[in-house]
């Protein structure tokens, strides 16, 4: 006899949401520790702030007059508001198989990471009034509190595919970027992503997230490598003697990648998951501009 | 069996087998390991790297080495290697009988004794012998069993605490010429003893006749004496030898009666001597203690000699009953006494009141006719606990009117008024000489002296008790000595003075053997049979060839003549003989014996004990084989990569810990203790409401939450603390709720608080009942309160001032609603003379937390949370309300910074101070 439908649809339902407010809290406490400092634009410019008075020029629209300041005396001032534009940032967290990896019972997965840090900079973007949203057509950026419960949700999905592509359409023009994922897969596809991007002048940031075993490659002896999904397999009789020509390809790996960023004008930086969470988010979030773009 | 190179081997043929390992080393070499699946992303990166060599990991030389060696241990060990093969002996044919000496001097290698014996019944086994054992100290007619039958009846056979003596030698001769049998196993203690040789004629008369004899030498301990100030205690060997040490040690019981080694004495053998002497100098308390004196490590009856009376110097107190006449010290009512006494006994003087605490064992009260009240009920109370008391006569006494006309239970018969004199100078008669001592005396077998004459004597009133009493009379019938029991103990009556006013007994030797007989004093020397001639003795302890002493059961009582010259023997075996209350031991060595070895013709084999079994190592090489093999798995999957994986690792410690079986509950067994000394815990007192407990700990669930967020304290998730049970040192913060009906803790548990207090906790008590009452024992929680706080050490308190500390410790804060709003908490009270500085906001106030926090807010119930973070209960309405809650978080948050940081922010009315001080 099987459970109804709805009960196990509830039942599943309940499940992904207790794991939402844990990552919620966990990014919030993660995004907790950066200070926000001013996200004014320090320039005039259409906002709600004050920035200064000026004598009223030809050309003010008579509206525009401060009148209160101009009683004063005898000269026309205009009230000028500090520039405050918000800045659309979209994310790419990769979800896919390879990112569900740790080599180590003690550390998290590659992808627990990965969700963490774009949650959490998502926090800190929301917090200092820019608009959040995933690449693709999905969840295009907005701004608001809902907004990080709503990417919550899609980063609690996983991909089924072994090594996800970055996803690369529906770009908003000028509108910034964070890609994180391991960058293990097919560099065609980060490579077509990146260009794509700099056509539209979207600038960003690209972390790539490694676990310690990918760095150190401590294997030895007759060994089959797989794939987490399962769809690659490779033999080796003597692990050990990959050693260096498996670090020699993972080091042109990080080269292209760095290189593929300094000319699409993009910042690239690592982040292994034995480290701290803090430091690669203050790394985001100074790569991002510390909020003011 | 087969001999080769030294090692016999039990299947010699299977060691051909290991010619075939250079084959196996081939075949081995050429395996591979099999693979390992790793999940491993950087996979894609590996794609189209080939191997540089297309063979495999050889498996390495010195794992093949090891292989090698598990297998040729298997082998080896399969082949049965035996160390120490035995060598063929002339063992005769036939019924075999094996003959015992069985005597005292065997009893320290009986455990050898026993293994050689078995050693020998397992060869006669094996060619298919019947044996019987003969035992020379109890011959009994030798019955033949198959060998295989023997060893569990070895059980049985026990050395004897004598030797064989000629009865027992006669009938085992009897015995052997009526039994058939081959050959002759003689097992001796090696000490030779009379009549020995026939019994070695009888033997050979049959069959050849092999000895097996205890290498070194048999060694025994003569009685102790007494001489010198010191116990004399002399250690004999057979054989005079190597120079050797034995250590004597001094058995006995300590105050509480448990038996315990009270002295140890070193004898030194020279090396041509076969007695060693040593002294031993101990108190007399501890000497009378000493129950045996034995050598260490010597399991033998004749290496035990026990203590009897001869070693205690008994305590005995003298009273006079009037001061001494100075210049008339022979007239002194003591003075024979005390002569008489002091080569034997240890004298006390003084006042009954001083001497009673000190126990003695007697106490002579010489013309002591009145005592105290108390006197008289101190003496009662230790004559009935077994104390001798002996009362001399004389004229106080003769003029008192004690004992007159009724029983004093301190006098043994009534006494007539006045006394008699007889033969003085006033008078008809002659003095009166004693009469012979009769059969159920004390005294009886004592000779008594011709020149013993009594001149005057108290008499005692005629009745139907008085024959039964008196032990020693005059010629004309009249009793001289009389005695009676009282509890445990007696009281003895002289008739006569102590001195020689009355009598001249006390100038006599027979003074001093009453007074031995009567257990007052011990005899100094060994007893003469004489001494003893017509009393009895009953066995209280009898010793065992080891030395051993158990309960003697119902032995006949002996004579006390022939208890000590006869040599120990069945009828008479070394023990403890009791007689009355004087006790003497019989050892197994008389006081000059000699011990003298054993000599065999030259016709006789003689061997040693067997000292090296046949030892199969057969086992431990295939043992050997399994730890090899057990290194070789590991080795592999180390080998592989396995072991450095994190299964690898998992593996790893799940081996270590299966090696290593290490106690490691003290670990596990306190994770919260851990937890709590190790991270920031909030915790709440346990109130037994199931309600109130689980408000409590979502209050402060939704606290550490709040703390989590906005301060930098990340406390773990709080706890519920039962006072009785947990340990609370650990926890900052201890929140407890009030409800009427709460146990009150036990005084374990006031305690553990109120060192909580002193060491600087806090407790904060929330009687929850703000909406309704006010401060005080207004409410039955009010009341519980105080009850419960009664026995706490909380010092003076005063409602929050404004310029607490805990007003801004993170908050600025001016009220602490909880779910009710009420301005009445309750902290320690500022020190008196705090005022407040010129330009300073606040006080300078105490430093410290206060060490309590009272109020009725039911702050736990605002801060409560559900599990998902929702707020558990509602508090006040709408935003005013929301307001209501936060101020009630805000409050939990200054409130655990007060406790984690103390007066810091207090601390901050000195930073002007402190800047100007800097220059700043």
């Amino acid at each position: 006899m099987t459970t109804p439908a709805p009960i196990q649809l509830r039942a599943r339902a309940e499940g992904e949401a207790a794991r939402l407010p844990a990552l919620l809290a966990r990014a919030e406490q993660l995004a907790g520790a950066v200070l926000l400092g001013d996200h004014g634009r320090r320039r005039a410019g259409t906002g709600d702030d004050f920035w200064q008075y000026r004598p009223a020029q030809m050309g003010d629209s008579r509206r525009l007059i401060d009148h209160r300041r101009s009683a004063m005396g005898d000269v026309q001032f205009v009230r000028e508001r500090e520039w405050q534009i918000a800045q659309s940032v979209m994310l790419w967290c990769d979800q896919g198989a390879s990112m569900r990896f740790s080599s180590d019972t003690e550390l998290p997965e590659k992808g627990d990471r990965a969700r963490l840090l774009s949650l959490a900079v998502a926090v800190l973007l929301v917090r200092g009034g820019e608009r959040v949203g995933l690449t693709g057509t999905r969840l295009p950026p907005r701004r608001g509190r809902q907004q990080i419960l709503r990417l919550a949700e899609m980063f609690s999905e996983d991909a089924p595919e072994d090594y996800a592509p970055p996803e690369h359409r529906a770009m908003i023009p000028h509108a910034r970027a964070v890609f994180v994922s391991d960058f293990l897969g097919d560099i065609d596809e980060v490579k077509l992503a990146l260009t794509k991007a700099a056509d539209r002048g979207v600038r960003g940031v690209v972390l790539q997230v490694l676990d310690p075993a990918e760095e150190a490659f401590p294997f030895r002896g007759r060994t089959i490598f797989e794939s987490v999904g399962g769809t690659l397999e490779h033999e080796t009789l003597k692990a050990n003697d990959l050693r260096d020509r498996y670090l020699a390809r993972l080091a042109e790996r990080k080269d292209a990648l760095r290189h593929l960023c300094a000319v699409t004008g993009w910042q690239y930086g690592q982040h292994h998951t034995d480290a701290s969470a803090q430091s690669a988010l203050l790394w985001l979030y100074r790569a991002l501009g510390g909020g003011t773009a | 069996m087969s001999v080769i190179g030294g090692i016999g081997w039990i299947a010699p043929w299977l060691l051909v087998a290991l010619a075939a390992l250079p084959i196996l080393w081939l075949i081995l070499r050429a395996i591979p390991p099999a693979p390992i699946r790793r999940r491993f992303p950087g996979v894609a990166l590996l794609l189209g790297l080939a191997d540089d060599e297309s063979v495999t990991d050889r498996t390495p030389w010195w794992l093949l080495l090891l292989r090698m060696l598990a297998v040729a241990a298997v082998i080896v060990g399969l082949a049965g290697p035996v160390l120490n093969p035995q060598e063929a002996v002339e063992r005769g044919s036939g019924p075999l009988l094996v003959v015992v000496d069985g005597s005292w001097a065997g009893a320290a290698r009986w455990g050898a004794v026993r293994e050689t014996l078995e050693g020998e019944l397992a060869l006669a086994a094996a060619d298919d012998r019947t044996v019987a054992v003969l035992q020379l100290t109890r011959p009994e007619a030798p019955v033949f069993l198959p060998a295989q039958a023997w060893p569990p009846r070895l059980a049985g056979l026990r050395p004897d605490a004598w030797q064989p003596d000629a009865d027992a030698l006669e009938r085992a001769e009897a015995l052997m010429a009526e039994a058939a049998f081959g050959a002759v196993l003689w097992l001796s203690d090696g000490l030779a003893y009379p009549g020995r040789d026939g019994v070695l004629a009888a033997a050979e008369a049959q069959g050849p006749v092999r000895v097996i004899e205890p290498s070194g030498s048999a060694v025994g301990l003569r009685p102790a004496t007494y001489a010198e100030g010191a116990i004399q205690l002399q250690a004999v060997r057979a054989v005079p030898g190597a120079p050797r040490s034995v250590d004597i040690v001094a058995q006995g019981t300590d105050p509480a009666g448990n038996a315990r080694i009270l002295a140890r004495a070193s004898a030194e053998f020279g090396a041509a001597d076969t007695v060693a002497g040593t002294a031993l100098v101990l108190p007399a308390e501890l000497r009378a203690r000493v129950t045996r004196f034995e050598i260490a490590g010597v399991q033998s009856a004749g290496a035990t000699t026990l203590v009897d009376d001869s070693l205690r110097r008994r305590e005995v107190a003298l009273i006079a009953g009037r001061a001494d006449r100075e210049g008339l010290e022979l007239l002194a009512p003591l003075h024979y006494l005390s002569q008489a006494l002091a080569p034997t006994a240890d004298l006390l003087e003084g006042t009954l009141p001083d001497i009673l605490p000190a126990n003695p064992d007697a106490i002579v009260l010489a013309d002591v006719a009145q005592l105290t009240d108390a006197e008289q009920d101190g003496l009662l109370a230790w004559v009935e606990n077994g104390g001798l008391l002996v009362r001399f006569a004389g004229p106080r006494i003769a003029a008192s009117d004690i004992g007159r006309g009724r029983n004093d239970p301190l006098l043994p018969v009534q006494l007539r008024a006045g006394g008699r004199t007889v033969g003085g100078a006033m008078s008809w008669g002659e003095p009166k000489a004693l009469a012979p001592f009769r059969e159920g005396s004390p005294f009886f077998g004592l000779t008594v002296p011709d020149d013993v004459v009594i001149s005057a004597q108290v008499m005692a009133q005629p009745g139907p008790d008085l024959a039964a009493a008196a032990i020693a009379e005059l010629s004309d019938g009249t009793p001289l000595v009389t005695r009676s029991a009282l509890g445990q103990g007696q009281v003895v009556l002289f008739h006569v003075t102590a001195n020689a006013e009355w009598s001249t007994l006390p100038l006599s030797g027979l003074f001093v053997e009453m007074l031995e007989r009567l257990a007052v004093t011990a005899a100094a020397s060994a007893p003469q049979p004489g001494d003893l001639e017509g009393t009895t003795w009953q066995a209280a302890q009898v010793m065992d060839g080891f030395g051993a002493l158990s309960d003697a059961g119902t032995m006949p009582g002996v004579d006390g003549t022939a208890l000590i010259a006869a040599a120990p023997s069945p009828d008479f075996p070394p023990g403890l003989y009791l007689s009355g209350d004087r006790a003497l031991a019989r050892n197994v060595l008389a006081a000059e014996a000699e011990l003298t070895p054993a000599t065999w013709p030259a016709r006789i084999p003689v061997t040693g004990l067997a000292t090296v079994p046949p030892l199969p190592i057969g086992g431990w090489l295939l043992a050997a084989a399994l730890v090899m093999l057990l290194v070789d798995v590991i080795a592999t999957l180390a080998l592989s990569g396995r072991l450095t994986g994190p299964r690898g690792a998992a593996a790893m410690v799940a081996v270590l810990a299966l090696s290593l079986p290490m106690d490691v509950r003290a670990q596990t067994s306190e994770p919260e203790a851990i937890t709590a000394a190790a991270e920031v815990v909030l915790a709440h007192v346990v109130t037994g409401n199931r309600e109130v407990d689980e408000v409590a700990l979502a209050g402060l669930t939704g606290l550490s939450d709040t703390l989590f967020f906005r301060t930098s304290v990340e406390p773990a998730p709080p706890v519920s603390v039962d006072l009785e049970l947990d340990q609370i040192a650990f926890f900052p913060l201890l929140y407890w709720p009030i409800t009427p009906d709460q146990p009150t803790p036990s005084a374990e548990a006031y305690a553990k608080l109120n060192a909580y207090l002193r060491a600087g906790g806090m407790i904060v008590f929330d009687t929850r009942d703000a909406h309704i009452a006010g401060f005080g024992s207004a409410s039955p929680n009010g009341r519980k309160l105080q009850s419960l706080a009664a026995p706490l050490d909380i010092p003076a308190l005063e409602p929050v001032p404004q310029d607490h500390v805990l007003t801004r410790t993170f908050y600025l804060l001016q009220d602490f609603p909880g779910r009710h709003v009420s301005r009445d908490v309750w902290v320690e009270a500022a020190p008196p003379g705090a005022e407040r500085a010129e330009g300073m906001p606040f006080r300078n106030l105490n430093d410290g937390v206060t060490p309590v926090v009272i109020g009725g807010n039911d702050w736990a119930a605002a801060w409560a949370v559900t599990r998902g973070g929702q707020p558990l209960l509602p508090v006040g309405r709408g935003f005013g309300g929301e307001r209501q809650r936060e101020l009630a978080y805000r409050f939990g948050v200054n409130l655990v910074m007060h406790v984690l940081t103390g007066n810091y922010k207090s601390d901050q009315v000195h930073v002007p101070a402190l800047l100007d001080r800097l220059g700043q």
